[in-house]
């Protein structure tokens, strides 16, 4: 009984320390729908994912900025994702999310048409981004590649920046 | 080593904060030079940083501070009159003692920096009244033996202050020393001191002891003398509080205690600090003066955001508390919840008040600096300048205060330059041989205006465009069109400069540039006012972050919007026909004068849909000279809000200077009202124009183009009212209750020309749907059809009330709710 008890402590421990080793090759993301494609951005430049609350429109923007909304007492921009990629608008529905996003002092909430999953995904599973896109501009980090799909990874940095 | 640190960061922060109240202690000080609590208080400083400076074993510090004490102490006995003469040289030593200390807090040592010089100054002017023999003598490294000689006579002449004071000079060097080899820190300051006192070393133990005991044996046939004469009280050890320090020094005296002191064995110490320590405390105590702490700003920061939010909670139970009123009329427990609710909002508003006030410093925190900045520049221009202080108690927030006094050390340094002239000059010019600068700071609403008046030559518009000209920062034609305002802006271009040549105060052409880049930072104004031969007004509008507001809230459409109240001169209430239209531009008379109009959806792009209303509210908005006219579809009241930035992201919007957070948990802009009135000169005004934009969204071709929603909470109710309207083939969208309902119409899919309205409903009744819908402009005119059970007379009024245009009561025939319905959609007329 003992014997058996210590195995499977030893193989848990095996297990445990298995996972230790490779958490530095996967990047947990956390993929939603923008119009037909899959997108993930890093699990850790998220702050958080909130359900549509009403926003203020801000004059003298461009229209993939919908406004601000107020995040327990902060002021914080909203961001069409559909609009910032030249998809058609559509109406929110039950699925559609605030994603929250920051990169340094900079936050911004993005609006996103529904959530997908958590992934962890192993960082040989990505690959660059198509060359066809400038280095400089590209707001794609990666693709990733799983076994039924593959999904496009952003750079939060870029989202956040500023471009008009 | 950290403990030492510790108290190496204390003693400098408040160092500097005692020597920024030095400079205007001492300028002051030159305008009355009796006032004794002024030369009390400046002598204090003087003698804590000493103290300080000696226990941390700042040696050339100790030294420095040493002598500016004996000057000072002569100046309080009045030994010495304090002219400009001697207040250079004080002056200078507190500028050796400001380089010494950022030479410390940069490098955490005072060696490298040479006092001597400064010394000799400060002992020729204490001797100039008092010894002019001696005046060459205090060189800084006299022969050890020499000055013991010398100074005999002189100590049978010094009084029991004096006595003490020179006694005190010693134990602290000692003190200092022992303190140093406790720390380990000897190498450190016996470099120190090698440098400036290479000779003490030649005295032995035995000398120094001799020359304490000495000194002591002095003092006491002193104090005995005294004794019988009756002159003081007969206490052994006399120590008067009041002079508690050096007092005449001869130019002999301090040279043979610091070079005594290094080598000192600390043996000798404790004879004398039972007599000295006990004056060092009261003078301690003395220089205490404000009871504060400091505090990270950053947890001051935290402290504002969770009050910020606490606000918020506050104005949403505020509304919650309106809205259980009004459906508990009379209940008991109303009383109850309106005294926690008024308490709660009452408490959490002086909250953010106090929060808000810890991050206020007043101005005169930066103002201080200048009495000393303009007496040099006097001295060094040889001009008559005085400055004129007024409003240093204003308060702003902390990071202005620091943003500010860049720009105005620039302005000042121009006025003096370049405003006030010479004083022949000025007589010629028949104004009084000194000129005179007024800085003034006052709120103006939301802003703090900090004012710079000279009473100088002025700003002569034609030289600025010709300098200008010469420079080639403009051309001829744009000289020619270019107004006085225009003109003066000039002096802030980079590279401008009226300055014939470049002095060591001013000429450059880079001051105004700084100044001009500073105050656009904080987002501020400046405001320059010129007449010629009489002076110029320069006048800095920043405003006060973090403050709280008071702000109209103005509605266009289904959008509101904050003025600062500030700017509001008053609302009036027109009709259409008021607004007249000259040269494209809308304009109305506002009592005997003609006042520009501007819609505020033309400002900020409000999508606006047809309005038939026979009136409009113009807010009159007044900046500086300028007025006009913003026309807004609603007023709603007055509210105080608290400004919070749009971030990085979005920073920088014309027209808008920040966002608000409402009691409903919404954001509300906040209008930036300078910027909207340079926007309104380039808008092309619609105000006259909007009537015939209406028509495009009422356009039908077909039977399906009409749209009519119907609410009802029952699913055969629903069917009905779809049977009786199908066979027109107007399009029907079905809602469960008055919440689905609003969430429709908000989505905009479908632009609907009715409603059938069932008052019974979870959720959200009939009667409260129609009020909510009513809200929002752009539905004023959508029919609302009642189709409901109830039939009495108290709920078709209330139907009414809340909007219903047509009640009609279950049952009904089919024909008859049709023909309601196409008469309220006025079913194919437009066909």
């Amino acid at each position: 009984m003992s014997d058996q008890l210590q195995q499977v402590i030893n193989k848990q421990n095996n297990a445990l320390v298995g996972d230790e080793n490779k958490i530095d090759d996967v990047v947990q993301l956390v993929g939603f729908i923008v119009g037909e494609e899959e997108f993930a951005i890093p699990i850790l430049s998220i702050q958080e994912i909130i359900k549509p609350i009403s926003c203020t429109r801000v004059p003298q923007t461009p229209t993939y900025i919908l406004g601000v909304f107020n995040l327990r007492g902060s002021v914080i921009p909203l961001i069409d994702l559909r609009a910032r990629f030249d998809l058609k608008t559509q109406k929110h529905t039950e699925e559609t999310r605030f994603i929250v996003m920051k990169s340094g002092d900079d936050v911004a909430g993005f609006v996103i048409d529904r959530l997908t999953e958590a992934i962890r995904m192993p960082k040989r599973d990505i690959g660059p981004a198509p060359e066809t896109v400038s280095e400089a501009e590209t707001m794609i980090d990666g693709v990733g590649k799983q076994s039924d799909r593959i999904v496009t990874i952003l750079k939060v940095h870029k989202l956040l920046e500023r471009n008009f | 080593m950290d403990e030492f640190e510790e108290i190496l960061q204390d003693f400098l922060v408040e160092s500097f904060e005692l020597i920024e109240q030095l400079d205007q202690d001492l300028v002051e000080l030159e305008t009355r030079p009796d006032d004794l609590d002024l030369l009390n208080r400046i002598f204090r400083v003087a003698h804590t940083i000493k103290g300080a400076s000696s226990f941390l074993n700042f040696d050339t510090l100790t030294h420095l501070t040493h002598h500016m004490e004996n000057i000072l102490n002569l100046a309080r006995h009045g030994d010495i009159v304090i002219d400009a003469g001697v207040m250079d040289v004080i002056l200078e030593s507190i500028d050796l003692m400001k380089a010494l200390l950022a030479r410390i807090r940069d490098t955490r040592s005072d060696d490298g920096l040479d006092v001597s010089a400064c010394v000799v100054r400060l002992d020729a002017a204490v001797n100039g009244d008092e010894v002019p023999a001696v005046v060459a003598a205090p060189t800084p490294e006299p022969v050890a033996a020499a000055p013991i000689d010398e100074g005999e006579e002189d100590y049978s002449g010094m009084s029991d202050a004096e006595v003490e004071a020179e006694i005190e000079r010693l134990i602290t060097i000692k003190n200092a020393e022992a303190a140093a080899k406790r720390a380990g820190n000897v190498s450190a300051a016996g470099a120190a001191e090698d440098e400036e006192e290479p000779d003490y070393s030649g005295m032995s133990d035995a000398e120094v002891e001799a020359e304490i005991e000495r000194l002591i044996t002095i003092k006491n046939a002193e104090a005995a003398a005294k004794r019988a004469s009756g002159a003081t009280p007969a206490t052994p050890t006399p120590e008067p509080v009041s002079t508690p320090a050096p007092a005449v020094v001869t130019p002999s005296a301090p040279e043979p205690s610091t070079q005594v002191a290094p080598v000192a064995k600390p043996a000798a110490a404790p004879a004398a600090p039972r007599k000295v320590e006990p004056k060092e405390d009261a003078d301690a105590k003395g220089a205490t003066v404000e009871q504060t702490i400091r505090v990270d700003v950053k947890r001051l920061d935290h402290l504002m955001n969770l009050i910020g939010e606490l606000v918020l909670g506050k104005n949403r139970l505020i509304k919650i508390n309106d809205d259980v009123e009004e459906r508990y009329e009379g209940e008991a427990f109303l009383e109850e919840l309106n005294q926690v609710v008024s308490i709660v909002s009452l408490v959490t508003t002086d909250l953010q008040i106090a929060v808000m006030k810890t991050r206020m410093l007043p101005i005169g925190k930066v103002f201080n600096k200048f009495p000393r900045m303009i007496r040099d520049l006097s001295r060094e221009l040889n001009k008559k300048i005085e400055l004129d202080i007024s409003g240093e108690d204003t308060e702003l927030d902390k990071s202005i205060v620091e943003e500010i006094g860049d720009p105005l050390v620039h302005i000042i340094r121009n006025s003096c330059d370049h405003g006030i002239e010479v004083g022949d000059v000025r007589i010629a010019a028949g104004k009084t041989e000194g000129g005179t600068i007024q800085l003034k700071a006052y709120h103006e609403g939301n802003h703090i205006v900090i004012q710079i008046i000279d009473d100088g030559k002025g700003l002569d518009t034609d030289m600025l465009k010709l300098k200008a000209l010469e420079k080639g920062l403009i051309t001829d034609k744009e000289a020619d069109t270019m107004s006085d305002k225009e003109a003066y802006g000039l002096i802030f271009r980079p590279g401008f400069s009226t300055a014939a040549q470049v002095t060591s105060v001013s000429g450059r052409g880079v001051g105004m540039d700084v100044v001009k880049t500073n105050i656009e930072k904080l987002n501020g104004m400046i405001d320059i006012d010129s007449e010629l031969g009489k002076g110029t007004s320069m006048k800095l509008k920043i405003p006060l972050t973090l403050a709280i507001i008071q702000a109209l809230l103005v509605g266009v459409q289904e959008e509101y919007y904050a003025i600062p109240l500030a700017s509001v001169l008053e609302t009036v209430r027109i009709s259409k026909d008021e607004i007249y239209t000259v040269e494209n531009r809308s304009v109305m008379r506002l009592r005997d004068e003609v006042l520009s109009l501007v819609h505020i959806g033309d400002i900020f792009e409000v999508e606006r849909v047809f309005d038939n209303s026979e009136h409009a509210y113009v807010v009159v908005l007044g900046l500086a000279e300028s007025k006009i006219g913003l026309i807004v579809d609603t007023l709603i009241g007055q509210e105080e809000i608290v400004i919070k930035s749009l971030g990085e992201y979005l920073k920088g919007i014309e027209g808008i200077a920040g966002a608000t957070i409402r009691g409903d948990g919404g954001v509300t802009l906040i209008v930036d009202v300078a910027a909207l009135m340079q926007m309104a000169k380039s808008v092309k005004s619609t105000v006259g124009t909007e009537s015939g934009e209406g028509k495009k969204l009422g356009a039908k071709n077909s039977a399906s183009d009409y749209c009519v929603m119907i609410v009802d909470d029952s699913k055969t109710d629903r069917t009905i009212m779809r049977k009786a309207l199908e066979s027109s083939g107007i399009t029907l969208i079905e809602a469960v209750d008055g919440i689905e309902a609003m969430n429709i119409l908000k989505q905009g899919d479908h632009f609907f020309d009715a409603m059938l309205i069932d008052i019974e409903m979870p959720r959200m009744d009939g009667y409260t749907l129609a009020a909510e819908i009513k809200k929002y402009n752009k539905y004023k005119n959508l029919p609302l059809i009642a189709v409901t059970s109830r039939s009495g007379k108290a709920d078709r009024m209330r139907g009414v009330e809340s909007g219903m245009v047509e009640y009609i009561t279950k049952p009904y025939s089919f024909d008859y709710l049709l023909n309601v319905v196409k008469r309220n959609i006025k079913f194919n007329e437009g066909l």
